[in-house]
């Protein structure tokens, strides 16, 4: 058997349209568009292209992107300011700091002094709390993503055995308390873990965020079940002076053979994070005006 | 004869928990000598008696730990609008410390509202979702005590937690979900197991370590554990008149290596953490408050 390969573009594509469709509806209705604002501090060329590309699929589906560059020396006390301006600004619904940061800065403090209904990334201490107590939260984007791929792929979630790869703030954790949320029986594993091959062995659902290329190999995976591979590794060149392969957590030739779906890299979870932040972006709006919350783009 | 003893060594709750007591005592009196007595002010709204024994107990284990306890009771109609306003009142007393919201609530007051109005320094329940948030991100302050508690527990047993397999049944935001967390940032691989868990033996089984969390007595079995395993029972339930645990204890301790027993396991370790939790908040205002008063060129 082959596995179905799921099409992350595609995905994306869709909760874009979904979130441009919802946004025109708003604007119409009550004559509010949501909007999102990017703070960069720096010069970082990565960066620069993620900011670009966030502004403009914001723009895309219908929202007003608001971008602040700030210089690399900027005081913690400008960017404060800064941040406290946002949060106060009815015209921003969603806010975020491009990470890294210079190391004069704390990225934790500066997640901190964003406004919890405004941390469309989903990563301050309150909104995983929130998120860990079942209240409305903002969600981190990669783990919504894999979510909603996993909801789209496997309809109702409830007592599917599931294994998430990983324990980062950003990707792990939330990813586990999302299938928990959902009635998955969750096993969170990590680099302590003893025996990974024989965890992932039993599960339905394996969600691998480690960063360690290939490395769930494909008589790991249970026939069937379902892999999201949010790892993203350049392998070195094969070449002098070439690009290096992009890989992902799982060595997708082997696993595909076995699995019932299973994501690319790239092309599989990637494209999903902006889409997220943009599904958020709109959460955050209709939140903070009272609206339903849009169907289909929250956790 | 002897293969009709128990193989479990049975946890001694209390004694862990007196122990905990005692360095409570010594930091409460550490504070006391710097002007900072650790208070508690326990709230209780409508019918009290359900909880008047707990909060009765509370109170004898504070005053023994050098914690200063006072118990409110509110009357069955007060609004949730006032009851706010009256934590919010606590908040801003310098004097107080701790909030203790007792269950059971009148149906009108949800919980979680009530939880979130108390600040996050003076919860020393570890409810507020600030509390849990630092919880998931092991940065542990404030704990939930139930859930602080099981963990010491298992802490005291001569078990290497990093890379333990370890299974919570249970899902609870209060008990099972805040367990996984502290264990997973202790190093474990954690398996969380529910109602909608299709085979909980295939997981409990597989556990160095099980903690049960659900209410339901007589959930885990001796066939459910692997020989030599650690059982931290959280369960409390009322059978015929007597307090029993989630587990099955005549089969379980024929095959675990540990159990605690209820009562008698998690309980009094749980009202020592709560009185732990007491003192380290007291701290971290005190700290908070120098902190604030220091800077004098204003
Ligand atoms: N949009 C996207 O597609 C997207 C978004 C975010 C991240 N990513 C990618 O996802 C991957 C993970 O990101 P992250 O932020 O979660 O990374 P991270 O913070 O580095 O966390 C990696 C986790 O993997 C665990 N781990 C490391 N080696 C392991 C091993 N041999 N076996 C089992 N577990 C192991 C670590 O365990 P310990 O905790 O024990 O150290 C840690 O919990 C990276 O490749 C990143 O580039 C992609």
């Amino acid at each position: 058997m082959t596995a179905k390969i799921i099409d992350g573009k595609a995905f994306a594509a869709d909760v874009r349209a979904r979130v441009a469709e919802q946004v025109a509806a708003m604007k119409a209705a009550h004559g509010i568009t949501p909007g999102l604002a990017v703070v960069l501090v720096g010069e970082d060329p990565a960066s620069q292209v993620y900011v670009r590309s966030k502004g403009e699929k914001t723009r895309e589906v219908g929202m007003n992107s608001f971008e602040y560059k700030l210089p690399a020396d900027v005081p913690e006390a400008e960017l404060y300011a800064l941040i406290d301006k946002l949060n106060a600004d009815p015209q921003v619904h969603g806010i975020l700091c491009q990470f890294p940061v210079p190391p004069h800065l704390s990225e934790r403090d500066i997640i901190a002094r964003i406004s919890a209904e405004k941390d469309v990334d989903g990563l301050s201490v309150i909104n995983a709390g929130r998120l860990a107590t079942g209240q409305k939260a903002m969600v981190s984007c990669t783990p919504l993503g894999c979510l909603m791929m996993l909801r789209d792929e496997r309809g109702d979630l409830s007592g599917l055995d599931a294994v998430v790869i990983g324990r980062s703030n950003l990707v792990g954790k939330p990813m586990g308390q999302l299938l928990l949320r959902d009635n998955c029986t969750v096993t969170m594993t990590h680099s302590r873990t003893r025996d990974l091959a024989e965890a992932i062995r039993r599960a339905d659902i394996v969600v691998a965020a480690v960063g360690v290329p290939e490395m769930v190999k494909g008589d790991w995976i249970k026939p069937g079940a379902t892999v999201i591979d949010v790892g993203m590794n350049r392998l070195p060149p094969e070449e002098e002076g070439g690009k290096g392969r992009l890989v992902g957590d799982v060595d997708f030739a082997a696993a595909k053979e076995v699995a019932g779906a299973i994501t690319p890299v790239p092309g599989g979870v990637g494209p999903m994070t902006i889409a997220c932040l943009l599904a958020n972006t709109l959460t955050a709006t209709c939140r903070a005006n009272g609206l339903p919350e849009p169907e289909g783009l929250t956790a | 004869m002897t293969d009709r003893l128990p193989r479990a060594a049975i946890i001694d709750g209390k004694a862990i928990g007196a122990k905990i007591r005692a360095e409570v005592a010594e930091e409460a009196a550490r504070l006391s000598g710097q002007g900072w007595t650790p208070r508690l002010v326990s709230v209780s709204v409508g019918d009290t008696a359900a909880a008047e024994l707990y909060v009765r107990n509370q109170q004898k284990q504070a005053e023994g730990a050098g914690v200063a306890f006072e118990a409110r009771s509110y009357p069955q109609e007060t609004s949730l609008e006032q009851l706010i306003g009256i934590l919010q009142g606590l908040n801003h007393d310098p004097r107080v410390n701790g909030i203790i919201i007792q269950r059971p609530l009148p149906a009108h007051i949800p919980v979680k509202a009530l939880q979130k109005a108390v600040h996050p320094l003076k919860d020393v329940e570890g409810m507020h979702p600030a509390s849990i948030g630092n919880i998931v991100y092991n940065d542990l302050a404030l704990g939930p005590c139930t859930a602080v508690a099981a963990v010491e527990i298992l802490k005291t047993l001569p078990l290497k937690i990093e890379g333990l397999d370890v299974t919570v049944i249970g899902h609870s935001e209060i008990v099972g979900k805040p367990i996984a967390f502290l264990m997973m940032g202790l190093g474990a691989t954690v398996t969380v197991c529910h109602h909608m868990t299709r085979s909980v033996a295939m997981h409990s089984r597989a556990a160095d370590a099980v903690f049960v969390a659900v209410g339901k007595p007589g959930l885990v079995t001796g066939d459910m554990i692997k020989p030599g395993a650690a059982v931290i029972d959280i369960g409390i339930n009322r059978v015929d008149g007597k307090t029993v645990g989630d587990v099955d204890f005549a089969s379980v301790a024929e095959v675990a290596g540990w159990l605690t027993p209820v009562p008698g396991g998690v309980g009094p370790v749980t009202v020592a953490t709560l009185m732990k939790n007491a003192v380290l908040a007291t701290r971290l205002q005190m700290e908070h408050y120098r902190d604030a008063y220091a800077k004098t060129d204003i």
